[in-house]
């Protein structure tokens, strides 16, 4: 039940969910899933993917000015949110890039339903519990000091971290909107979901797993490692990048993954 | 009205340049400052001086908060089970432990009954939403925290009242499929209490008829809590309460002088000035405690050059967060306290004055909880202000009757 908006509409509607969407390009459909933050409308990473693919990249329910519904609060809604969305578009399959936290949804729908998708691109993704019950892998962001998250998260945090006293309120409002979505989807278990390592296996589709060098809110080890649960998939790191390499190194970025589309 | 003491059990004792050093005194600051020979120490002060109100015609009431220097009370419905055993005419009031907090609201129901019946029938039930660093120390989510909060008080409500076997529960935040709690309490319906400052849930507060209780909120913030619980009645068609189910919680300090009663209430203010320092991201920066639109201003490092200073006009408009309000009171002095409304101190006679001229002026309350002590507050201290309290101020507070004012009235 998606009902989309003539092009150049910046909303789509899948049941009641009302997404702002970022909607460019031309040619097979790439859906882009955020991460802590949607993307600017103008964003490089998706102006530089849009020249060769038709880029869709909603903000999540929750997120930006995306509604969402008082009872839509898990990653179990998101995952079939999309799924739905994915089937609205006609496309025989769709390609679909996944980043942090939109990186683990890519991961649980990759798993769900990899027959509606021709690649899949998971950049620094979450999702996973991979080490022993007393050492996270996921910086906590809502606990620790936002010094610390900033310097974590950041291969040039001075350059590149968000400038929040440079910000619109309205840019605030949504940042501070954003968070509040992110807690409800990912306070606990914190960023991931313990049965979702079982079940990457399924995901029978070319695969690119990209990581920031300079990753500290998830390790290019626990990148290197989350590819290998995905049978064939190939890891790369980006260089001079952290958690965010879609802000932070959006040419570099874009290389690998039109490299990996075949263009 | 009744007046009700409570000590929230502080733990002061660690050195200045550590607590100076760290970014939260809660939730962060290691526990290996807290030392158990002292904090035994502390818990026999505190129930000796629960034990005195009981003497002294004092009602009690114990608060919950959790691992940082401004409660040792992690535990409430220990320290209230202790005090049903020992106190002999007292009631008491648990507000109360941090149900949104818990995981197993009906583990919190027998609890409750076991004090309860211990106590023969001396409990009363308060809640309190919780927030800021005990989102992290105890693992919850912030951002639903309320919705646990009103959930978890129907279930504990529920558990407490049922006696015709096993219940169900499947809710959005708690299911337990078979709920028959023994012992069955003494009391066959409790009188509840919800302590908070917002009106959206001082309304919800308002509808269920609780007792409402304004913990340090000075005239405005404590008359516009309690005009939402009476608006809200009245738009949802319910009859007016009286005074009886309101409540006021501030610091008490009474010396045989004026001087006195301001010189040691004056070491009250260390729960303002020094307990509540809270890292950021326990804090402002937590997600879900204020609309985003307030919310995102946190985020900045500075004031916008335009707005003359930090966001604390909302605390006025009623949407403040609780950091906020803590914010406002962390650089309070003892005039400044006084002045607001949050301490009364002086000798019995300005004691009385004060608080029924703030009862007054806020439209009347039935409960006095007060904050009795904290921070450097010695034990003798502490027992002379609870014998001058129980023999001077009291019989007068007693005086003064329940009313039920029209909303006109109240306004």
């Amino acid at each position: 039940m998606t009902e989309t908006l003539a092009p150049p509409a910046d909303r789509i509607r899948v049941r009641d969910v009302d997404l702002e969407v970022v909607r460019q390009g031309t040619g097979r459909t790439l859906l882009f899933l955020h991460g802590f933050h949607p993307l600017a409308p103008d964003a490089r990473f998706l102006e530089l993917l849009s020249r060769r693919a038709t880029i869709l990249a909603p903000s999540h329910p929750g997120f930006g000015t995306s509604s969402r519904p008082a009872d839509f609060e898990t990653l179990y809604d998101l995952v079939h949110l999309y799924r739905e969305l994915i089937d609205g578009l006609g496309d025989d399959k769709i390609t679909l890039v996944g980043a942090s936290f939109g990186g683990w949804l890519a991961a649980e729908i990759a798993a769900a339903c990899s027959h509606r998708l021709d690649r899949l691109v998971l950049i620094d993704a979450l999702g996973l519990k991979l080490g022993d019950r007393e050492t996270p892998d996921i910086l906590d962001i809502f606990n620790t000091h936002p010094d610390t998250v900033r310097r974590r998260s950041w291969h040039d945090p001075d350059h590149e971290a968000p400038d929040f006293d440079a910000m619109s309120d309205d840019a605030l409002t949504r940042h501070a909107r954003d968070w509040d979505a992110l807690s409800l989807y990912g306070w606990e278990p914190y960023m991931y979901n313990p049965r979702l390592k079982r079940w990457l296996g399924r995901i029978a589709l070319p695969t690119l797993v990209l990581w920031g060098a300079a990753d500290g809110v998830v390790t290019p080890d626990y990148g290197r490692r989350y590819a290998g649960f995905i049978p064939g998939a190939r890891f790369a790191l980006v260089d001079r990048a952290g958690h965010h390499p879609e802000r932070e190194r959006p040419d570099a970025l874009a290389d690998h993954i039109l490299d990996f589309l075949g263009h | 009205m009744d007046a009700w003491w409570m000590c929230e059990v502080p733990y002061p004792h660690v050195p200045k340049d550590v607590l100076d050093a760290a970014d939260s005194v809660r939730a962060s600051l290691p526990n290996r400052w807290c030392d158990p020979r002292v904090a035994a120490g502390l818990f026999d002060e505190v129930i000796d001086e629960y034990l005195l109100c009981d003497e002294m015609g004092l009602n009690i009431g114990a608060t919950e908060h959790h691992a940082g220097i401004n409660s040792l009370l992690g535990a409430n419905p220990m320290l209230v089970s202790i005090l049903a055993r020992q106190t002999r005419k007292a009631r008491i009031l648990s507000l109360g432990t941090l149900i949104s907090l818990r995981r197993e609201p009906v583990r919190v129901a027998e609890e409750y009954a076991t004090a309860d019946v211990i106590s023969r029938g001396r409990l009363e039930l308060g809640f309190v939403k919780s927030g800021g660093t005990e989102m992290a120390s105890a693992n919850a989510n912030p951002v639903n925290n309320i919705e646990r909060y009103w959930e978890a008080i129907d279930l504990i409500g529920k558990a407490l009242t049922h006696q015709d076997g096993a219940f169900s529960w499947e809710g959005k935040h708690f299911t337990h499929r078979h709920v028959n709690i023994w012992p069955r309490p003494w009391q066959e319906r409790f009188r509840m209490w919800a302590a908070t400052g917002d009106p959206h849930t001082a309304a919800e507060v308002g509808r269920r008829g609780m007792v409402h209780t304004l913990v340090l909120r000075g005239h405005e913030g404590t008359r516009r809590a309690y005009a939402a619980y009476r608006t809200a009645r009245a738009e949802a068609g319910l009859a007016p309460v009286s005074t009886d189910n309101f409540a006021y919680s501030a610091f008490v300090s009474v010396g045989d002088t004026d001087e006195e009663g301001v010189r040691v209430g004056e070491k009250l203010l260390w729960f303002l000035n020094t307990s509540l320092k809270s890292a950021p991201q326990y804090a402002q920066l937590l997600p879900g405690t204020a609309p985003p639109h307030i919310a995102g201003q946190a985020w900045r490092t500075r004031p916008k050059p335009q707005s003359g200073g930090p966001n604390l006009v909302n605390a006025e408009k009623g949407v403040a967060t609780a950091q906020e309000n803590a914010l406002k009171l962390m650089s309070t002095t003892v005039e400044q306290a006084m002045a607001q409304g949050i301490m009364f101190a002086g000798n019995p006679d300005s004691v009385y004055a004060q608080i029924k001229k703030f009862h007054d002026d806020v439209g009347g309350f039935g409960h006095l909880t007060i904050i009795g002590r904290t921070g450097f507050m010695t034990h003798a201290e502490s027992e002379k202000n609870i014998r001058l309290l129980g023999t001077e101020v009291l019989p007068r507070l007693k005086a003064i009757a329940p009313m039920t004012p029209t909303l006109e009235q109240a306004a």
